[in-house]
């Protein structure tokens, strides 16, 4: 009766040729669900708004020879029309 | 496009405005110019520590704690309170009585100061300043609800840190709309106008030592400022040299490696602000100062260093090229 029983058990475990086999089939089908999705044309991906904020600030040119004297004694009043960026400006202590 | 440019000497400097096309319906900018020389006129005449019926030396006189004061005043206290937190104190603007004391009670203007060179070689060993173990700026508040500068009487307030700064900053705000505009206070310099944005400003940066040209900014907007040693300098009824940056942890002025610094701010008061707190800080703590704005510090032996976005170099981003031919 036990050896019966354990006759039917061996009887229905699959043999290594199907579970190869089976295991290469089942690699198969997953490889060819992969290539399809990657070669297929992906959907739409959520736009991402990207705000760039740029802060000007300053450019900067170091002159060369430095030495030449830019302040100048003038008149008490000085008023005048100019061309833009004619006369340029003075930072100093003070 | 041309620009006013209206020169005059107030607050013991020379004052400059350049100022461009108006906005619609605003004044002419010769009719502006001359509106903001009489704001610099009231601010000159009413914020003076020099001129004792002026409203800021009626404030140190008065003996109340809550003194009424004029929006300008306030203003005017408003710019020192900021500037003493913004330096950690360095820049304190409770300091009248130790200026004073060291040589400084009238005003210098048109004095020539003493030689540069020659303090620097009798100049005690460097070091830099600190703030005061318990600053009386602290104890001054504005109040404006009320119209009142609150204070414990004997706490006496001195502009000097930050008045040219301020009064750039007051005219650039009644500029506002002009296509462009230089705002020049005795080299405190507030800079503004759309068509700035386009073409930058020329700024000269003066050497403390040479006179001549250190540096030369393009600037397109904010403020620029600078502090030296070169110009407020006398000797005291000792013999020693003295000048007008005082160290707030001892009262007295201070020898700290460097004889300018330069600062760019949002406005003329910041930069003002970080370029005496720089200068005051030593060539160390002056890098640190001036790192995020920027700036430039002398030090005694004449080197220009340029620090923070300053020191560096020009970055030149060429177009990236998509793959469908559009620029990105």
């Amino acid at each position: 009766m036990t050896e019966a029983r354990t006759e039917s058990r061996r009887a229905r475990r699959p043999g290594p040729a199907a579970v190869i086999w089976g295991s290469i089939a089942l690699f198969a089908v997953l490889f060819a669900l992969f290539a399809y999705q990657m070669s297929a044309p992906s959907q739409p991906r959520q736009q991402v708004l990207v705000r760039k904020l740029i802060k000007r600030r300053v450019v900067t040119t170091v002159v060369p020879a430095p030495g030449e004297s830019t302040v100048s004694a003038g008149p008490a009043v000085s008023s005048t029309q100019s061309t833009t960026g004619a006369a340029p400006v003075t930072t100093s202590a003070s | 496009m041309s620009e006013h440019d209206l020169s005059f000497d107030a607050m013991g400097s020379h004052v400059r405005f350049l100022i461009g096309e108006p906005p619609a319906g605003g004044l002419p900018a010769r009719e502006a110019a001359e509106g903001a020389r009489e704001l610099i006129a009231e601010f000159d005449r009413e914020l003076s520590r020099f001129k004792p019926d002026s409203e800021l030396s009626r404030l140190n006189a008065d003996e109340r704690e809550r003194v009424p004061a004029s929006a300008l005043l306030r203003r005017a206290v408003g710019a020192g309170l900021f500037a003493a937190e913004r330096s950690g104190g360095l820049v304190d603007p409770t300091l009248l009585r130790e200026i004073e004391a060291s040589g400084y009670a009238s005003s210098r203007a048109g004095m020539a100061g003493a030689p540069l060179d020659a303090a620097l070689a009798q100049a005690p060993p460097r070091r830099p300043a600190r703030p005061a173990a318990e600053p009386r700026w602290r104890k001054i508040a504005v109040d404006d609800e009320r119209g009142e500068i609150v204070r414990p009487p004997g706490v006496l307030f001195d502009t000097g840190g930050t008045g040219k700064g301020l009064a750039a900053d007051l005219v650039a705000e009644r500029l506002r709309g002009y296509s462009r505009f230089v705002v020049d206070c005795g080299g405190d310099i507030r800079i503004g106008g759309e068509d700035a944005l386009v073409r930058p400003y020329e700024v000269y940066v003066e050497h403390p030592l040479t006179g001549g040209r250190a540096f030369v900014l393009r600037l397109s907007r904010g403020g620029v400022a600078t502090s030296g040693l070169n110009i407020r300098i006398w000797r005291d009824g000792n013999g020693r040299y003295a000048h007008h940056l005082l160290d707030p942890a001892s009262g007295e002025p201070v020898w700290t490696g460097l004889v300018g610094a330069t600062a760019l701010g949002d406005s003329a008061v910041e930069a003002e602000t970080l370029s005496k707190a720089a200068l005051l800080s030593g060539p160390r703590g002056a890098r640190e100062v001036l790192a995020e704005q920027g700036g430039l510090i002398v030090h005694d032996s004449g080197r220009v260093e340029p620090v923070g976005p300053l020191a560096r170099p020009p970055r030149v981003r060429l177009p990236r090229r998509e793959p469908n031919g559009a620029s990105a």
